[in-house]
């Protein structure tokens, strides 16, 4: 099975709040001395790639934007099995918004290889926007399966666990298709083996600029056209506590039942 | 007197016999050690000698445990004198009557062999005490009838000998002169022997005579089966032990080597490969086990009996086919011979080196097969693997951290190194300090401790990164070797020579690890920093803590590094304190439950550690647990919340700190 | 003239509460622009929910009603949501950003021309005619406001975030979606729907949550909760650790892994109050705080906060509770 996993390296989302900068001329993120992540549920698909291929055979290949240290998202791909990895890099893919992005990646996938599968995290962990995936199936007129998290193959089709706000659906898919990945317990993403961290280093990296894919600097940030990204704010938290005190835990329990009476919440 | 050929001969050809069984299985134990990895250096040839002198025949360590220490002793020592016996014997096979030149004759030799054919029957007799009425758990997994065999073997030979002495006493018309004043315990037994018949008596004699030599050609050809091997190879094994610091891991090359940690038994290396053949199963390192005490499978002696047994029994065909360069069918190191929890249960706290009178190295062992876990098959615990990923995307453990490195230092006007340069001093916090919200307090009473005593120091804030020991002893090599080579460049570009650090396992890698991959510092512990800050009147005490305290060492401090007394220095200059002590104090202090990376496991099996050492501590009545660890603090403060225990730890800087 | 469209799910004429939630952020913006507001009800059986859209003053309701427009059947529901948008050419199309929403909802953006607000926490109107969407970015650190520009756009709410509008009934019509679907034309099949047994409220929908931290201890004192929860009609949540530890179902997890809650009271036990916890309560209009350690960063962001054992201060709530508001 041919199967691309679409990657996004970002700065890392556990950071401490204290932590979190904003950049206002350009409204995202400043990476400041933080450390450079793969996204997290772009490695769960990356896991979830390298299980099928473990079980099917087949090829994996890693493909992200970004610029020349996401070869570090690249190469961490190729260390935890990816078979290549494909990095697409040019000034102006900076500002691609997620239909840009999309356009892109499926030009890219075509240019590369004809995939039986492509995968993507459901979310990136920074703008969780949730839309590249379905935008990339639109894209390759491909059909598109969200929050998957298990996929099994099954007569030349797939079938993917897709996880549901009260259980989950099997949804059983024609290939090629894109589905978009999830976390759960199956697919916690591999520690890479240290010799494979040491051969990846020595891995070619495909480089593809703009001019490779006939992409046009124009065509990269249409959805302004419909919807402007106007600001990005921290939020300031007004609360501040107030406590029940009591001598005893009964008084405490008193007063807090009185107090969220008066708040008309019980 | 003529010479006695044919029981001259007798006796050659059956010692040839024994001989030559003994030689042939020793030759195979030692086909087998050359199937670990690794060379023979011998570097500091006087210092070993030294050692085999104080540890060998002084017995320093095996009479760390008296009882059984002493009843060794006796043992031990009574081989060496009655080692003058067995050339007699042979003397007398050729030359009936003969005697050892120059001493051979000596009341003194003579009555010092019968002192010691008593204690060695002492001896015996404690041990069989020990085994059969006292039965310590430590013997619990140890081999009864091989033990045994041994005690009666040596009971036989003592038997044989004394029996063989009263009786030639008996025999002899006129007594030998000399050596007879002095073999009290010969002659008394003589006295049994007075009524027999000449014949009757002689025949005895030789019984006698024969049971003593034969017992112990047996004994010879018994060697090599079972735990009385660490006579041979107790010499050896001390002679080469580990002189480098004990808080050192074995570096791993991860260019050359063939596997990255142990998977098969002949990837260890030789020398641990000798350490087990050299464990007399004694059982102390398992008796002082935090991880075996709290019902864990953990089990520091069946780590080295069951190398030993699956060596010998799959050596032979490892021989073969490495010859062949077949493959060969066997049970697996990791799976069959030791499970995975068994592996991942050790805390490093080295109590069990501490203990182990053969100077065994269990640490290396077990993070060589973690090192196999982790590097060759990404195995490991989830939380585990979920630590590793953070130290290798953030340079620390604490995924989702809710503080930054330097959040707990805000406002106090610390010095960070790229800002502000470096000082006299760098202060490195360690991650636990920085990210932990309980731990953060003693980086700033600290912080607080060093401005009120002047001390010129600064932080390297962002730029700090986990020395990697959590990495290292969770068998992940190269991230460990990623981060000290990453450390030491930050350290090596702002000239930094001097390091202090309130985290004892910083202490350790950063002292005893880092030179390995050419980073030497002078660094200093917090508690010896503090001791010589308050030695040198730098620190004036407000007013004294009226707090009844004891104190828990942190095992990367004490046992890993030697150092118990400054800490204790710290707390007793606080002035009007009563530091009692734990009754599991010092060398023998009983881990936290969090080394060895244990901090991010979940203790699932058993009691946890952290729960019995807090009840240790509640026993003495304190109301405050000293520490001088954040690993340590964390631990007890989460002891102290699920027990409800009345009493709080701190660490020695915090207090310190409350008296200025 | 340009309409406000909101799509949803009414399989067997069940129209769900938090669909109802979207009409209240679609008439604001009616309201500030002039336009209609329109419904699109979707499913086998979804005619029987128009008259429910009539009642919050919906008059025209479009329904596809189709034997393959079933539960998790996206291909079928995205080539109904298609139709319904070549009907009622609207400005504005609005999905909850549910299961069904977060995949449809782009798919359908990306045909209609790629304008999309996902994950929309709340709608803004001036009265200018401007319409600004809110929503969370960078795990809840973060909130970007976009700004429409032209239409039309697709907008995902999330679930409980806007207010179900006040009813103002009108007499409306039913517009039937023809619909030229081969089931057996369909890219994706679902093959079997498996829902967890959750008893009592859902998590997301309950008024009052329960949330239990590593402070807990283990599964029995989740019990305790519970007792509580049933108490104020509600459910019982937890934050990563204990559903990490295996105390509770993964289910039940809150934050920014698990699921976010809008509920009117959130009590939380024994929870530190990490942020990838409390980006799934922030939505909380009150947060009560119960944690033996007064310097737990979750007392940051409650209202009302206790310090104490929760083992010694729930069972005499409890009580208190039933002696003084009633069972």
């Amino acid at each position: 099975m041919e199967i691309v996993v679409c990657l996004k390296q970002i700065v890392d989302p556990e950071i401490p709040a204290s932590e979190f900068r904003l950049d206002p001329v350009t409204k995202r993120q400043i990476r400041g001395s933080h450390a450079l992540v793969i996204s997290t549920y772009d490695e769960n698909a990356l896991e979830v790639a390298l299980q099928l291929k473990e079980k099917q055979g087949g090829k994996v290949t890693a493909v992200t934007i970004g610029e020349e240290q996401a070869t570090e998202a690249l190469r961490k791909a190729l260390a935890m099995g990816a078979d290549s990895a494909v990095l697409i890099s040019d000034p102006p893919l900076l500002e691609a918004d997620d239909l840009g992005k999309a356009r892109v990646l499926a030009r890219a996938i075509r240019k590369l290889t004809t995939p039986d599968l492509i995968l993507c995290g459901c979310e990136s962990a920074d703008w969780v926007s949730r839309i590249v995936g379905p935008f990339l199936a639109e894209e390759l007129g491909l059909p598109c399966v969200t929050f998957g998290t298990r996929i099994e193959p099954r007569d030349g089709k797939i079938v993917v666990r897709r996880i549901v706000e009260d259980g989950y659906h099997l949804v059983e898919a024609a290939l090629p298709a894109v589905v978009t990945i999830a976390s759960d317990e199956t697919n916690t993403p591999r520690l890479p083996k240290v010799r494979d961290i040491m051969a990846a280093v020595k891995k070619p990296i495909t480089l593809l600029r703009m001019a490779d894919l006939g992409i046009e600097p124009g065509s990269l940030k249409e959805m302004e056209g419909r919807i402007v990204l106007q600001d990005v704010a921290i939020p300031v938290r007004e609360a501040r506590c107030e406590f029940i005190e009591g001598d005893t835990p009964e008084e405490q329990a008193e007063r807090l039942v009185l107090r969220l009476k008066e708040l008309k919440v019980i | 007197m003529g010479i006695d050929w044919p029981r001259g001969i007798a006796v050659l050809v059956l010692t040839g016999v024994a001989t030559a069984i003994f030689l042939r299985e020793m030759a195979r134990i030692y086909r087998f050690l050359r199937l670990g990895q690794g060379s023979l250096r011998v570097d500091r040839v006087g210092k070993r000698l030294l050692d085999l002198i104080v540890y060998v025949l002084g017995h320093v360590k095996v009479l760390a445990w008296t009882y059984s220490g002493v009843l060794h002793l006796f043992i031990f020592w009574g081989f060496l004198v009655l080692l003058t016996t067995i050339l007699q014997q042979y003397g007398e096979a050729f030359v009936p009557g003969w005697s050892l030149p120059w001493i051979g004759n000596s009341p003194v030799l003579a009555g010092l062999q019968d002192l010691f054919i008593l204690l060695v029957l002492v001896g015996v007799g404690m041990a069989l005490y020990l085994r059969a009425v006292v039965r310590p758990p430590r013997f619990r997994s140890s081999n009864p009838l091989d033990a045994y065999l041994i005690l009666g073997l040596i009971t036989g030979i003592m038997v044989g000998l004394a029996g063989s002495r009263a009786t030639a006493i008996a025999l002899s018309k006129e007594a030998p002169p000399g050596w007879l004043a002095g073999a009290f315990l010969s002659r008394a037994l003589a006295v049994w022997f007075k009524g027999f018949s000449p014949s009757m008596l002689h025949l005895v004699h030789e019984l006698f005579w024969w049971l003593h030599l034969l017992i112990i050609l047996f004994f010879l050809t018994w060697i090599p089966e079972g735990k009385h091997l660490h006579l041979i190879t107790i010499f050896p094994n001390i002679f080469l032990r580990k002189l480098t610091p004990r808080g050192a891991l074995r570096p791993l090359d991860l260019e050359k080597a063939e596997s990255l940690g142990v998977g098969k038994v002949e990837q260890f290396h030789w020398k641990d490969l000798l350490d087990t053949f050299a464990c007399m199963e004694c059982g102390r390192c398992t008796a002082v086990c935090p991880a075996n005490a709290t019902g864990k499978e953990l089990d520091p002696r069946r780590l080295h009996t069951a190398i030993r047994h699956h060596l010998v029994e799959v050596g032979e065909r490892v021989i073969a086919a490495r010859e062949s360069g077949q493959a060969i069918d066997r049970p697996s190191l990791i799976g069959d011979v030791f499970s995975e929890d068994f592996l991942w249960q050790c805390v490093t706290c080295a109590a069990c080196i501490q203990e182990c009178p053969a100077f065994n190295e269990h640490i290396d062992k077990i993070v060589d097969m973690r090192r196999y876990l982790v590097m060759e098959e990404s195995r490991a615990p989830d939380t585990i693997l979920e630590a590793l990923r953070s130290l290798e995307a953030r340079g620390h453990p604490f995924k989702g951290a809710l503080a930054s490195r330097t959040d707990w230092a805000k406002g106090m006007g610390i010095k960070e190194v790229a800002r502000d340069g470096p000082a006299e001093w760098l202060f490195w916090v360690g991650c636990a300090a920085a990210f932990d919200e309980r731990a953060q307090k003693v980086a700033q009473a600290m912080a607080r401790i060093l401005q009120i005593a002047g001390v010129d120091f600064a932080i390297l804030g962002g730029e700090e990164r986990c020395t990697g020991d959590p990495a290292r002893r969770m068998g992940h090599e190269y991230l460990f070797q990623m981060l000290a080579q990453e450390n030491i460049a930050t350290l090596e570009r702002y000239g930094i020579t001097r390091i202090l650090t309130i985290c004892p396992h910083c202490y350790n890698t950063l002292k005893n690890e880092y030179p390995q991959f050419g980073g030497n510092f002078q660094v200093v512990h917090h508690s010896q920093f503090l001791a010589a800050l308050l030695r040198e009147g730098r620190l004036q005490l407000r007013q004294p803590l009226n707090l009844s305290l004891t104190f828990h060492d942190p095992c990367y401090l004490g046992r890993h590094n030697g150092e118990y007394e400054a800490p204790r220095q710290v707390l007793r200059a606080l002035g009007g304190n009563r530091v009692v002590e734990m009754e599991r104090c010092r060398e023998r202090a009983f881990c936290c439950g969090a080394g060895g990376g244990l901090f991010w496991a979940e203790e699932r099996v058993g009691k946890r550690i952290n729960h019995e050492r807090a009840e240790h501590a509640l026993e003495t009545g304190a109301e405050v647990v000293g520490t001088a660890c954040p690993y340590c603090l964390v631990m007890f403060e989460d002891a102290v919340k699920a027990k409800e225990a009345p009493f709080r730890p701190r660490d020695i800087a915090e207090l310190l700190a409350d008296a200025l | 003239m340009a309409t406000i469209l909101v799509i949803a799910p009414a399989y067997e004429g069940h129209v769900g509460r938090t669909s109802l939630e979207l009409l209240g952020g679609a008439r604001r913006i009616g309201e500030a622009r002039g336009m209609e507001v329109v419904a699109a009800l979707l499913g086998k059986g979804a005619g029987a929910a128009a008259s429910q859209m009539w009642q919050y003053g919906v008059k025209r309701v479009y329904v596809a009603d189709h034997p393959s427009i079933l539960l998790g059947e996206l291909e079928a529901f995205y080539l109904a949501s298609l139709e319904a948008c070549r009907a009622a050419n609207p400005g504005v199309v609005l999905l909850l950003a549910d299961s069904v929403g977060r995949e449809v909802g782009p798919r359908l953006a990306h045909r209609l021309g790629g304008g999309i607000v996902t994950e929309c926490i709340d709608v803004q109107a001036g009265q200018d005619g401007e319409v600004t969407f809110l929503r969370p970015v960078y795990g809840g650190k973060a909130i970007a406001t976009y700004r429409l520009v032209n239409f039309p756009v697709v907008v995902t709410v999330k679930p409980h975030t806007m207010e179900v509008p006040a009813e103002m009934p009108v007499s409306g019509e039913t517009i039937p979606l023809e619909l030229s679907m081969d089931p057996e034309g369909l890219k994706t099949r679902v093959l079997e729907v498996v829902s967890e047994e959750v008893t009592g409220v859902k998590l997301e929908d309950a008024p009052v949550v329960v949330g239990g931290g590593r402070g807990i201890g283990g599964p029995e004192g989740f019990q305790l909760l519970g007792e509580l929860a049933r108490l104020l009609k509600g459910a019982v949540g937890a934050s990563r650790p204990p559903a990490d530890a295996g105390w509770v179902p993964p289910t039940w997890q809150i934050g920014q892994t698990g699921k976010t809650i809008r509920p009117d009271l959130y009590i939380a036990v024994g929870i530190s109050g990490a942020t990838q916890h409390i980006a799934g309560v922030s939505g909380a209009k009150v947060v009560v705080a119960i944690n033996k350690d007064p310097e737990a960063p979750i007392f940051k962001v409650a209202h009302l906060g206790v310090v104490a054992d929760y083992r010694k201060v729930i069972p005499p709530l409890i009580q208190k509770i039933k002696e003084i508001v009633g069972t």
